[in-house]
């Protein structure tokens, strides 16, 4: 009966680890409506155990709150800083989505394209600018709608907002 | 007497929203009081529903005052003209370290499935070569790009549960009354808005396993029937319906009518 109840715990973690890791829908991830439907009505507690098996491999099961509960997304995130290089993208394109997503968090998450465009424009040629805002709203770290640019998933779910901040003011 | 102060300051309002400036700029108790002043001698419904209007704004601008105020008392809040500063002197370098200092990439994989192939085989079986389709066709829609799941529009509070599977019931019924039909005569209606609600019903009765599909792809032809009917192949296909076609099929049944 145990060994039973112990297999059925398992095979709700494995179902949990494969939802999360691979890619479902455009964004990565899935809703708690999903994992509910699939894991079950215990899905938080099949998370928790999850989560400490990711742990050891410096993971972790990220909630980003999308305001009810079953409507969160649940997505696994790299738990430890990096320490090799792990991005294809150029230093300056780094540097760019750096400073507008600073830029962005200062002015409470919302700003005019424009001002993005006339801020990075004092350090980087106009069509780079361009060609990186674009780049940035098509990978998800950056959202617009009608000119003005927002946080995007990404950003909420990859970058430790406060950590960025509090970097570029102590360099 | 003349809105354009009250114009300014709607205005000023959707400024403020649209370019994050400090909501405090706005005087709240000044715009109040124009309003007060225009209230008294408004009296058609254009002039009311400028008074709405005005009203819905600056309850916006309360709204963001309130966020404002939030976001300066939390941990996040740092003087926006320092944080410009800084990224004004920093060097490219120290930007994309800072990035990279606070940055923890999702983890996620795409795969390929036996059962995707096999759904994307039957895709490419289903659609028509590029120069039969109607200019007018729409892209190809994948599943992850898709407008709405059901869940979503209950979510959304536009659809209840109970509603939707009191729709998905009387399709049923009303498809086992039929028996075997052409797939089309039974979902097209008079109205277009209703024939697409009803392919909308139609393709959760064939997901659901409640209704089949004939398809002869040499004739032409889709016929549906009640699953209960018989079982057969399992596999995804896409059905396209536009408004053309259902107009050929609205003519088709006119004509029908004048020869009996």
């Amino acid at each position: 009966m145990e060994e039973e109840s112990k297999a059925r715990a398992e095979r709700k973690v494995k179902r949990a680890a494969q939802l999360l890791f691979f890619r479902q829908h455009r964004i990565p991830g899935v809703k708690g409506w999903e994992l509910k439907k699939t894991v079950g009505d215990d899905y938080i507690d099949v998370i928790e155990v999850l989560n400490s098996s990711l742990e050891k491999l410096g993971m972790e099961v990220k909630r980003l709150t999308e305001g009810k509960e079953r409507s969160d997304r649940y997505i696994i995130v790299l738990k430890d800083n990096l320490t090799e290089k792990a991005s294809g993208a150029r230093i300056d394109e780094i540097a760019m989505l750096s400073a507008t997503l600073a830029y962005i968090i200062t002015k409470q998450g919302k700003v005019s394209r424009k001002s993005v465009e006339e801020f990075l424009c004092a350090k980087f040629p106009k069509h780079r600018v361009l060609f990186a805002l674009d780049r940035y709203i098509k990978q998800g770290y950056l959202g617009e709608e009608d000119k003005v640019l927002f946080i995007g998933w990404r950003t909420r779910a990859e970058v430790d907002r406060k950590t960025l901040l509090d970097l570029i003011l102590s360099a | 007497m003349r809105p354009e102060k009250l114009l300014r300051q709607i205005n000023f309002c959707k400024t403020i929203q649209k370019e994050s400036t400090n909501p405090f700029d706005l005087n709240v108790k000044k715009f109040i009081e124009t309003l007060n002043q225009y209230l008294k001698t408004w009296k058609s419904r254009d002039e009311l529903l400028l008074d709405a209007d005005a009203i819905s704004e600056l309850t916006k601008i309360i709204e963001l005052q309130a966020k404002w105020i939030q976001d300066r008392s939390s941990s996040f809040y740092i003087d926006p003209v320092l944080i410009e500063l800084k990224l004004k002197l920093l060097e490219p370098e120290q930007l994309a370290d800072a990035f990279f200092q606070s940055w923890h990439p999702v983890i996620a994989l795409d795969r390929l499935t036996p059962k995707r192939l096999k759904q994307g085989l039957d895709y490419w079986n289903a659609l028509l070569p590029f120069n039969e389709r109607d200019d007018d066709f729409p892209a190809a829609l994948t599943a992850e790009e898709s407008a709405f799941e059901i869940q979503d529009l209950i979510d959304m509070s536009i659809l209840s549960r109970a509603e939707f599977d009191n729709a998905l019931k009387a399709i049923l019924k009303e498809l086992e009354a039929l028996g075997r039909t052409e797939y089309h005569d039974f979902i097209y209606s008079t109205e277009f808005e209703e024939s697409i609600r009803r392919a909308y019903l139609t393709s959760y009765l064939v997901s659901e396993a409640k209704a089949g599909l004939d398809i002869d792809p040499l004739e032409d032809t889709v016929f549906i029937y009640p699953s209960g009917a018989r079982a057969g192949e399992v596999r995804s296909i896409a059905i396209g319906i536009s408004h053309e076609d259902w107009l050929g099929w609205k003519r088709s049944q006119k004509r029908e009518q004048n020869g009996k």
